[in-house]
Parts: structure tokens; C-alpha cells; sequence
């Protein structure tokens, strides 16, 4: 076997068993979302479906393709059939530019060399940002296209949000390529070598905390979660959608979480590399895995504590705080990186 | 806002305090009670389904059929017919209790001379059939093994 098909072939194994990993992930975190909700709030969640509760999420899939996929009479039904896709594609997509594993160097696997990442490209975090912006299209145009006032004012909050945090999250990112001298997430996580103090959040500590707020804008959970507002809103752009429509937005929902928290692991915390080099023993995927899953913890705390902002506190934070905060920041790396580096 | 606010916010002092505040929940034991695995012991005054007692001497009924508690019930969910024993001694023919009328007020327990109708533990009256809910004497007099122990003891108001 030659080399471009033995790399053909490892591309197509990868293709397949990548996201089949990440719905498997996703199908768990739906249930310790449920268990820990219960566990934040004093209660012991969903306990009867499985040990431990634990086949709960695959009870939740049963129940919704069981269910009545009802499409209102006056909506726009192309688009309304359209929009869940345009969430949950890009959040799959995602994943093809994550890095989990050493990529290139020597043979290492029968004779041939394994990669550790689906498509190495050289502005992968480029095409995480713009697949980030195209689900705010998804969330829109689910609003719109329900024809119902929550919808509307679900996707119309959406976008708003979605859109200013966008900024402040591009710009947090860039103090990070700085550093790096790349836009590839295999040499962001190639800049962060060594032990953990060599992890981009020590130097970029603002910048993480910016991209970590903005994340929890972007992903719609709490406190940022104002577009599926269940108090107000009722489910915000969500409300007409029955079924496994729903269920697709649902689980969208959960696959962003996963690759958000996974950028945010390669971005800040060395991505697939232990946080001690006498770990290295440990093989990346491994330490990719635990670190998605800390972030997916915390994640779920946030969700859990926080009550959402007012609209415009979130704007205002957004833009009077997030945004400036992250142009400083950008500001400071760029000299500090021209200077020392 | 003044600088301490702003270092306040700046290192998320109070998003970190709730956050131990739920950190701490998520450790703890939980309140949640499991309903049908396990069932919280009712207080001793719960008000739950009727019961009659009966004399343990003689293994009547305490009832005299008086028509008290059919008289003081709100809803008036209690129809008592009464009829005399050969010793002279009045006792209920028939003591109906429509509990899907009845309000679990309490007053009939309250009212009755003999203390022979009393409230019980037994809260888990759900049924797939309305007629489940028209309780007849023999049902009440079966629900006593419900009844709290101490209201066996209590007098009845002549022995005060």
C-alpha cells in the first residue's frame, strides 16, 4: 500500500470514528447535563432508565422520533426544514480541524504515518470562527420561519447576541495566533510544548476568560441563554419545532458544547498535551478527552449557578466590557509578541 | 462603580461565591425522597382517609349513630342509616362516606362524642374507577389498622 492511499484510508477511518465518538460523548453529557442539574440543585435526577440512570439521553431519542413531527400551517416550510441542518452540519464540521494527537514527523502506525487530526489546515481557526457564524443563521431562520412571535423574538435575541459576541471572541482568539505565528490548531497546540505553564492561559489569561464568556454566548446556555429564554420566551426559536427536529437542535446544541470545548482546550490548555512532559506516556486523545470533559463540567456549573442576564446587560456587557477588554488584550500581545519574540 | 466593584467583577468574586454555593449542593446529600421506593412517615394529626374504630370488648363499632359528623360535614360526603340492637343499643345499619366529596377536613373526627370516627395515614387513594371512592362501612372499619394508636385510647366524651 502506498503512502496516499495508506493516508486515505486512515482519513476515512478517522471520518467515521471521529464522530461517531463525539455522538456517543454527546448522548453521556445530555445525561450528567440532567444528573447534574439534580446533583447543583440538591436533587438526584433521572435515576430509573439504565445503572444509575445513565441510558436516560437514549429514553430521550426514543420519546422524540416516537413524536408527531408537527409543522405549523403557515410556516416557511422549506426553511423551517431547512434550519436544523445549518446548526448541527457546522458543528460537525468543526471537529475535522481538531487536533487530537501528535500530527506528523515519523511512521508511526504499521510502517505509515498516523495524524492525529482529520484535515490539517492551515486556517483551521478561521473555519471554526465562520462555522460559528453560520449556526447564528440556523437560529435565525428557525425564528423566522416558525412564523410565531416567540420564535421571532427567539432568533432575533439570537442573532443580536450571537453576533456581538462574535467580536469579542475573534479578537480574544487573535492574541492567541499571535502567539503561536499561526491560524493552524495544530500549531497552536505545537506552540504550547512542555509542561503547563507553558499553556497559552497563563499568558492569555484575559483573552481565555474573554473566549470562555463568549463561548457561553455562542453555545445559548446560561447565563447567555435569552434566545430559548423558557420563562419568557417559552422555548424561544425553538417553540414550533416538535419531534426529532427538536432533537437535532437538542443535539446540535450538545455537539457545539463538545467542539467548543475542545477549541478551548487547544487554544489555552495545550489541546492533546499532558500538563506534565513525564505524562507524555499518557497518549493525546486521552488528555483531549479528560480535558473536554473538566470544560463540559464546568460549563454545566456555570449553567447551573448563574441566572441569565437581563438583554441589556448582555449587550452591555458584550460591548461595553467583552469588546474593548479583548482589543486591549490583542493590543498588548502584539506588542509584547514584536518585542520578546 | 467605584475600583473595589471593579476588582470585585474582574475576578468574579460573586459568580465564584454561587458557585461554591452549588459546588457544595452537588456533594451534599440529597433531599429528594424516591416516592414510590420510599415514603415519608406521615405526622401523627395527618388527615388522611376515615376509619371506624371498634370496641376491642366486644368488637362493635363505637358508632352510635348520632348523625354528628353527617351534620357537621361541609360537603356532606357522610350518610349514616342507624338501627337498634336487641339490647337497645342504636349502631349504624349502613355509614357511607363519598371521599371524592369529602375535603380531609378533620371536622367529623373533631365532632364525634364516641371518638369512634377518626382520620388515618393512608394518603394513596388514587384509583382507575370512581366507585372506589364511595367508602362503606366495611371498608372503614378495615381502614383502622391505619389509624394512629393513640386515638384507640381516647376517651369518648361521657368517660372524660
Amino acid at each position: 500500500m502506498s503512502d496516499p492511499v495508506a493516508q486515505l484510508v486512515f482519513l476515512i477511518i478517522k471520518a467515521v470514528l471521529m464522530p461517531v465518538v463525539i455522538v456517543l460523548m454527546v448522548a453521556f453529557i445530555i445525561f450528567f447535563e440532567r444528573k447534574f442539574a439534580g446533583f447543583f440543585q440538591g436533587r438526584v435526577g433521572p435515576t430509573y432508565l439504565g445503572p444509575w440512570g445513565s441510558f436516560q439521553s437514549f429514553g430521550d431519542i426514543i420519546k422524540l422520533l416516537s413524536k408527531e413531527d408537527l409543522i405549523p400551517s403557515r410556516a416557511d416550510k422549506p426553511v423551517f426544514r431547512l434550519a436544523p441542518y445549518i446548526i448541527f452540519i457546522p458543528a460537525f464540521l468543526v471537529m475535522a480541524v481538531l487536533p487530537f494527537g501528535p500530527v506528523g514527523g515519523e511512521p508511526n502506525l504499521f510502517g505509515y504515518r498516523f495524524d492525529y487530526v482529520i484535515a490539517n489546515f492551515d486556517a483551521g481557526l478561521v473555519l471554526f470562527l465562520a462555522l460559528g457564524a453560520i449556526s447564528v443563521y440556523g437560529v435565525v431562520l428557525a425564528g423566522w420561519s416558525s412564523n410565531s412571535n416567540f420564535s421571532l423574538l427567539g432568533g432575533l435575541r439570537a442573532g443580536a447576541q450571537m453576533i456581538s459576541y462574535e467580536l469579542a471572541m475573534g479578537f480574544s482568539v487573535v492574541g492567541v495566533m499571535l502567539m503561536a505565528n499561526s491560524m493552524s490548531l495544530v500549531d497552536i497546540v505545537n506552540g504550547q510544548s512542555g509542561n503547563f505553564w507553558n499553556w497559552y492561559f497563563i499568558p492569555q489569561v484575559v483573552g481565555g476568560l474573554i473566549f470562555f464568556i463568549a463561548t457561553l454566548a455562542e453555545l445559548n446556555r446560561t447565563p447567555f441563554d435569552l434566545a430559548e429564554a423558557e420563562q419568557e420566551l417559552v422555548a424561544g426559536y425553538l417553540t414550533e419545532y416538535s419531534g426529532m427536529r427538536f432533537g437535532l437542535f437538542f443535539f446540535a446544541e450538545y455537539v457545539n458544547l463538545v467542539v467548543v470545548s475542545g477549541i478551548l482546550s487547544t487554544l489555552y490548555l495545550g489541546g492533546w498535551r499532558a500538563p506534565l512532559e513525564v505524562l507524555d506516556f499518557i497518549p493525546g486523545p486521552i488528555w483531549l478527552f479528560a480535558k473536554i470533559c473538566a470544560l463540559v463540567f464546568l460549563y454545566m456549573w456555570v449553567r447551573w449557578t448563574i441566572f441569565r442576564y437581563r438583554y441589556n446587560q448582555l449587550m452591555s456587557v458584550g460591548w461595553k466590557v467583552l469588546l474593548p477588554l479583548s482589543i486591549v488584550n490583542l493590543v498588548v500581545t502584539a506588542i509584547v509578541v514584536s518585542v520578546v519574540g | 462603580m467605584g475600583l473595589r466593584d471593579v476588582v470585585k467583577k474582574a475576578v468574579f468574586v460573586d459568580i465564584l461565591r454561587g458557585m461554591s454555593v452549588t459546588g457544595t449542593y452537588f456533594v451534599a446529600d440529597k433531599v429528594t425522597v424516591e416516592y414510590p421506593k420510599e415514603k415519608l412517615q406521615t405526622y401523627p394529626r395527618f388527615r388522611g382517609a376515615q376509619a371506624l374504630l371498634t370496641d376491642p370488648a366486644t368488637g362493635d363499632t363505637k358508632c352510635v349513630a348520632c348523625m354528628l359528623c353527617a351534620t357537621v360535614c361541609p360537603s356532606q360526603c357522610i350518610s349514616i342509616v342507624g338501627e337498634q340492637t336487641t339490647d337497645g343499643r342504636s349502631r349504624p345499619a349502613t355509614f357511607d362516606l363519598d371521599l371524592s366529596r369529602c375535603i380531609f377536613c378533620g371536622l367529623c373526627e373533631e365532632v364525634c362524642p364516641m371518638a369512634a370516627i377518626v382520620m388515618t395515614r393512608v394518603y394513596e387513594l388514587a384509583t382507575y374507577d370512581k366507585n372506589d371512592f364511595f367508602l362503606t362501612k366495611e371498608w372503614l372499619v378495615a381502614n383502622q389498622v391505619n389509624a394512629h394508636q393513640e386515638l384507640f385510647a381516647r376517651p369518648a366524651d361521657g368517660e372524660r
